[in-house]
């Protein structure tokens, strides 16, 4: 299942309906290429205030100047930090914790700034004495799970019989919780999701989770009262005040018969975590509201609606596969552990320091390290030794050191190491989120990773590897702002069938649309329209398509007509643009334009009043936006913005097909583009895109993949070397894996060595690299 | 001021309502030296609606010192004396990449926010941090209703992450940690520095082989590592001081989201607690989209749908019942912050309140002519100033103003072009 990475700076996420869009002024064309083409230096734009050219003040390299002040080269991706999820990886797969506690830990990191691009922009990444002393603190929390010691932890199964009043004090009287779960003999029955927060739970259940670690958790349930499908969910939260927070979907089950179910899933857990099984998807009688039931002396005994038996919830845990831990064995090697969890030392303290320190790190540092820096990370540790800390504190100070240093969290390029090893290090950070793996740097010892052979064999290794879902993910949720995904909820009166599986199932689609997009190196066309995608048997229920069951996502072919395809009529996408109650077509029409096509309108200019949205019927938004584009100046940015927001207003704000609004008014998809077509909706629509943009939709991608794996904008003297590689692509249809190929294969992707290429730029005394003080 | 009369030992508090005992005189005043010299004691509480205030509802309609209180204003009018009402203010170039992005401006005043290659600088609270630093336990405290976003920034446009836990809080202000936990955090500290000073060794051998903005980017990371260092020498200073003892208990947290006022109430609850042991001069708080029905009875849609009320009667009057539940929460904040001794005022007399918002109509996603309101600080009250100039006069002036009732001594800040005085 691919679990979302929280991202919590990605700011707000709403979309104005009309607002201050309307506008009245148009920007100076000629300042176009600097909201295209951001040089992000600000004396690049006080250049430009100054009155300098445009074009010269493109053509001002954030790096890359030598000297003579000989026109710039480009030299390669920046020195850039570490990203707070790559932060994660890298703690996963270096101690080998669990995945979702490295990302737990991560979350304390200062959150990465927004700043219009992806985190991984050298120049958007702050640092700060916050940031130092929380890698500090993370580093802390990370070896404090990884290093557990002791006797092996009991794994546990308890079980809760729901049936058992005992267990259950919901039952101990039928009016006990307003009545509001059914006992049957074998089983508790419950009719409505809310009914969850505060009856079923594992806390509320005598089963408290004491120990961090995953666990395995299995229901047992049936339907009950259903002649249709009913679904049964588990949700991970946490008990606050009375109810419990349902903060995560861990997994859902469809119930499809009346045959008992026995299903399980594992979950990583931490003290104070909560289970609670959850129904979803039960039909509620016109007649019989279940809402009723929450009021006292109604009694659920009595409801006639549909619901799911829970029969028990066992959990089973902490799982160890191993004791010691793996983390242990791949942090302390050469070290045991006695009967009693306590460790046994074959040689010296300081010979066991010195041997921990020099596996860890070159493989956090993903390079070799000289003796010379092994012996002062291992000098941390013996000081502590002999301040009469414990070995097992004693060595946690160099682990730390490493886990703070500037080697694990920046990529530089080191003159004392072969380039193979930065190589190997951006190469593993763009397509893994992490460090390298032994593989990687054993080829870079021999010097074979730059061989173009040898990378294409890498680089389809990592792309066939699992570890490339964070790459899908990371991309897909800042190129097309997925991770914007969970920023409202739909408004559950307009959109009862909305809820957190569907939505996961939005999420997965997107996912698993780029992953086979990278998988069977489809073209840059299938972000436009594309014969397939995936669903499972929610998803499929919204978008009108038949005969899928069961929530598992899989591949399907979409019928010729359906007006699913490609990326942009996912419910994911039309989800994002929309606000939760309504859509317009003003953000979805700036989706398409900054997110496929690449070419963003400026917001509207500055002391400009908007419109006042008026949603009170008078007019549709369509009309007030047909009206508004009469206004030649308003209709230079809106000709474009418009037209394609028009197609996608046969979607509702969860991404349902539509042919007419609540109040029964028609929906109008058509339009006509800037360049004159018209189209009767989305069909159409996607046949000009196809025909008219895919070149445009093409190198758009390929420039936001080139720029998430380099960390630097394009410049303009890139693009020479940008349209070679497109029109190489462009061939075979741009495929997306070979644009990966491309891009690790380019000169953009490579630093070029030497210092003389990269000094500082002679007529920019803002950037004096050093002696600049905070302020 | 009488610094004696105001620190007896075992002095009782009045604050939010709740007695609570000040035992130690080390907690309440840690550089003696400073303290002694009597400058009074000035805090700063900066608390934002990022979903705007209803202008019709909010906004009196005349200017002076004899307005009509609006429909929120009349909630606060007991408070009326020492508060004002300013009309007319904002920043300039708030327009960014998404329409809720001037959220991350307020209280910096940084120009298009969010758009391509965007830094935020300085927030407001964190060059009064700065000011003040370790003076306190902590320096300043940034508080968001639901998840860690939140509107302090530091000079290197890093955010600093908001607490969202009442609970949590209240831990580490007020519950001391036993002997063991107290003496590992000393040792971490120790530790950290240590690693930090090894880590620093190694700047000359990094950076040499570097050259241009990559020298500059490493160069930044080792000046934070300096920053870090000092900053771990400043938190060992008071690990080892006893945390002030407060009469109230640990808050539960709040689980529900719809709950927005519940949880602003939890965190106005602590505040005057936190002003008046000295723990913090300096706080934001920062209520949130929480893109979720409210709790807020007679409501149907969540707050960020009603605020796009597209002039609709109905939704309109859903929202009013928000934003009266929000005026109502901070009216009791006041009440505690008035009740709250200090010396021979009270705890509003020494803090200077700013409530508002960083949309002046979230319906249109304007950022112009906020919502703002100045309580206490020592700041003369009781009138509605409207700057005019068409909703459009620096905000950052008035922040210089905030600023230097911190004695910070500045004259500018942020897009101010001088310092806004009323009254």
């Amino acid at each position: 299942m691919l679990r979302k990475l929280p991202h919590q700076t990605r700011g707000s996420h709403r979309f104005p309906p009309v607002g201050i869009l309307i506008c009245a002024l148009l920007f100076p064309l000629s300042l176009f290429p600097l909201l295209l083409f951001p040089t992000t230096v600000a004396s690049a734009r006080e250049g430009a205030r100054e009155g300098a050219l445009a074009d010269e003040t493109l053509n001002m390299p954030r790096r890359g100047w030598n000297l003579r002040g000989q026109a710039p080269q480009s030299i390669g991706p920046p020195l850039r930090r570490m990203t707070q999820r790559e932060y994660a990886y890298a703690l996963r797969d270096l101690l080998q914790i669990d995945e979702d506690a490295a990302i737990l830990i991560s979350e304390s990191l200062p959150p990465e700034a927004d700043a219009g691009g992806f985190d991984t922009m050298a120049d958007s990444q702050g640092v700060s004495a916050l940031h130092i002393r929380s890698y500090l603190e993370a580093a802390n929390r990370a070896l404090d799970t990884a290093l557990v010691l002791g006797t092996r932890p009991e794994s546990l199964e308890r079980k809760i019989d729901y049936s058992q009043g005992l267990m259950t004090y919901f039952a101990l009287s039928e009016t006990f919780g307003l009545g509001v779960v059914k006992m049957l003999d074998d089983a508790a029955v419950q009719f409505d999701g809310a009914v969850c927060t505060y009856t079923m739970d594992s806390e509320r259940n005598y089963v408290p989770i004491l120990q961090e670690g995953r666990y395995k958790v299995t229901l047992d349930g049936y339907r009950h009262q259903a002649d249709s499908l009913v679904v049964m969910t588990l949700f991970k939260g946490k008990t606050q005040g009375i109810v419990a927070s349902l903060d995560e979907l861990i997994g859902s089950w469809d119930l499809i018969d009346d045959e008992t179910r026995v299903v399980s899933t594992e979950v990583f857990l931490q003290p104070g975590d909560l289970v609670a099984p959850c129904v979803a998807e039960a039909d509620v009688p016109a007649d019989d509201p279940f809402y009723r039931y929450f009021e006292a002396n109604m009694l659920a005994k009595n409801y006639t609606g549909e619901g799911v038996a829970f029969r028990s919830m066992v959990i089973e845990g902490p799982l160890t596969d191993q004791w010691p831990s793996a983390s242990v064995r791949g942090l302390l090697p050469g070290i045991e552990l006695d009967d009693t969890g306590a460790l046994l030392l074959s040689k010296t303290p300081e010979e066991h320091l010195l041997e921990i320190v020099a596996d860890f790190a070159p493989r956090a540092f993903g390079h070799p390290v000289s003796e010379r820096s092994i012996a002062k990370l291992t000098q941390l540790g013996l000081t502590a030794l002999d301040e009469g800390q414990p070995f097992v504190e004693a060595v946690r100070t160099p682990l730390l050191a490493i886990l703070t240093s500037p080697n694990f969290l920046y990529q530089i390029d080191q003159r004392a190491i072969p380039k193979d090893y930065d190589f190997a290090k951006r190469l593993a950070a763009f397509l893994w989120r992490s460090p390298p793996d032994r593989e990687l740097l054993d080829l870079a010892s021999q010097g074979l990773l730059q061989d173009s052979y040898h990378l294409g064999v890498q680089v389809d290794r990592m792309l066939d590897d699992p570890k490339s879902t964070r790459f899908v993910e990371d991309f897909s949720g800042q190129a097309w702002r997925l991770d914007e995904f969970r920023a409202t909820s739909p408004s559950q009166t307009l959109f009862p069938s909305y809820n957190a599986q569907l939505g996961q199932s939005m999420e997965a689609e997107t996912n698993l649309f780029l992953a086979a997009l990278i998988a069977d190196d489809l073209g840059a066309d299938q972000l436009i329209d594309s014969d397939f995608t995936f669903v499972n048997r929610p998803l499929a229920q919204l978008y009108g398509i038949p005969e899928v069951s069961g929530q598992e996502m899989r591949r399907i072919a979409l019928p010729p007509d359906s007006p699913r395809g490609g990326l942009i009529t996912q419910a994911s996408i039309l989800k994002i643009t929309a606000n939760g109650t309504s859509t317009s077509p003003i953000p979805r029409g700036n989706f398409i334009l900054e997110h496929l096509l690449g070419t963003p309108m400026p917001p509207p200019p500055a002391g400009v009043p908007g419109l006042e949205p008026d949603t009170r019927g008078s007019s549709t938004i369509r009309e007030q936006l047909d009206l508004h584009r009469t206004n030649p100046t308003c209709n230079a940015c809106h000709r474009s913005i418009d037209p394609p927001g028009f197609a996608l207003e046969s979607f509702d704000a969860v991404g349902a097909f539509r042919n007419e609004y609540r109040n029964r008014r028609l929906v109008d998809p058509s339009g006509t583009t800037p360049t004159g077509r018209s189209f009767a909706g989305i069909h159409e629509y996607k046949q000009i895109l196809l025909e008219e943009n895919l070149d445009q939709v093409a190198r758009h991608l390929f420039q936001q993949m080139l720029i998430f794996a380099t960390g630097a904008e394009t410049e303009s003297h890139d693009r020479d070397e940008i349209d070679v590689m497109l029109d190489r692509l462009g061939i075979d249809g741009y495929g997306i894996r070979s644009m990966i190929h491309e891009i690790v294969a380019s000169s953009l992707f490579q630093k070029t060595s030497g210092l003389e290429a990269r000094e500082d730029p002679p007529s920019d005394p803002a950037r004096q690299p050093l002696g600049r003080r905070e302020r | 001021m009488n610094w004696n009369r105001r620190m007896q030992r075992r002095t009782v508090l009045r604050a939010g309502g709740v007695a609570l005992a000040l035992p130690f005189l080390e907690a309440m005043r840690p550089v003696l030296g400073r303290a002694q010299q009597a400058a009074p004691v000035r805090r700063m509480l900066n608390i934002c609606g990022t979903l705007g205030f209803h202008t019709p509802s909010w906004r009196p309609a005349t200017a002076g010192n004899a307005y009509a209180p609006s429909e929120y204003l009349q909630i606060l009018d007991k408070h009326r004396s020492r508060y004002t009402v300013i009309s007319g203010l904002s920043h300039e170039d708030q327009q960014g990449r998404q329409p809720h992005n001037s959220e991350i401006t307020w209280l910096s005043g940084a120009r298009r926010p969010g758009m391509d290659g965007f830094t935020n600088t300085i927030s407001i609270d964190q060059v009064a941090a700065n000011h003040l630093g370790y003076v306190t336990r902590f320096p300043s405290l940034s508080l968001g209703s639901l998840k860690a976003q939140s509107q302090s920034y530091l000079s290197s446009g890093v955010m600093v992450p908001a607490e969202t836990s009442p609970s949590s809080l209240f831990r580490s202000l007020f519950l001391q940690g036993s002997p063991q936990e107290v003496a590992q955090e000393m040792r971490r500290l120790t530790e950290g520095k240590s690693i930090l000073d090894h880590l620093r060794r190694q700047r000359g051998a990094l950076l040499k082989n570097l050259g241009g903005e990559d020298r500059y980017r490493l160069h930044k990371y080792f000046e934070s590592v300096r920053g870090a260092e000092r900053e771990l020498s400043e938190m060992q200073a008071w690990v080892n001081r006893p945390k002030p003892v407060v009469g109230p208990e640990q808050p539960a947290d709040i689980a529900s989201a719809g709950d927005l006022i519940g949880r602003i109430r939890l965190f106005f609850n602590l505040i005057p607690l936190i002003f008046a042991t000295d723990s913090s001069r300096v706080i934001n708080v920062m209520m949130q989209d929480h893109s979720t029905v409210l709790d807020v009875p007679g409501t149907t849609n969540d707050q960020h749908s009603l605020s796009h009320h597209g002039l609709e009667a109905g939704k309109i009057d859903q929202l009013r019942l928000v934003e009266t539940a929000i005026c109502v929460a901070f009216g009791e904040l006041l009440d505690s912050l008035h009740a709250g001794v200090e010396g021979s005022g009270s705890l509003l007399d020494s803090t200077s309140v700013l409530l508002g918002s960083n949309l002046g109509n979230a319906n249109a996603h304007i950022a112009y002519d906020l919502p703002i309101l100045v309580a206490g600080g020592g700041f003369a009250h009781g009138s509605h100033v409207d700057v005019g100039g068409g909703g459009n006069q620096p905000l950052s002036n008035l922040f210089v103003t905030l600023l230097q009732s911190m004695s910070v001594d500045t004259e500018s800040f942020g897009q101010s072009t001088g310092a806004l005085s009323w009254g």
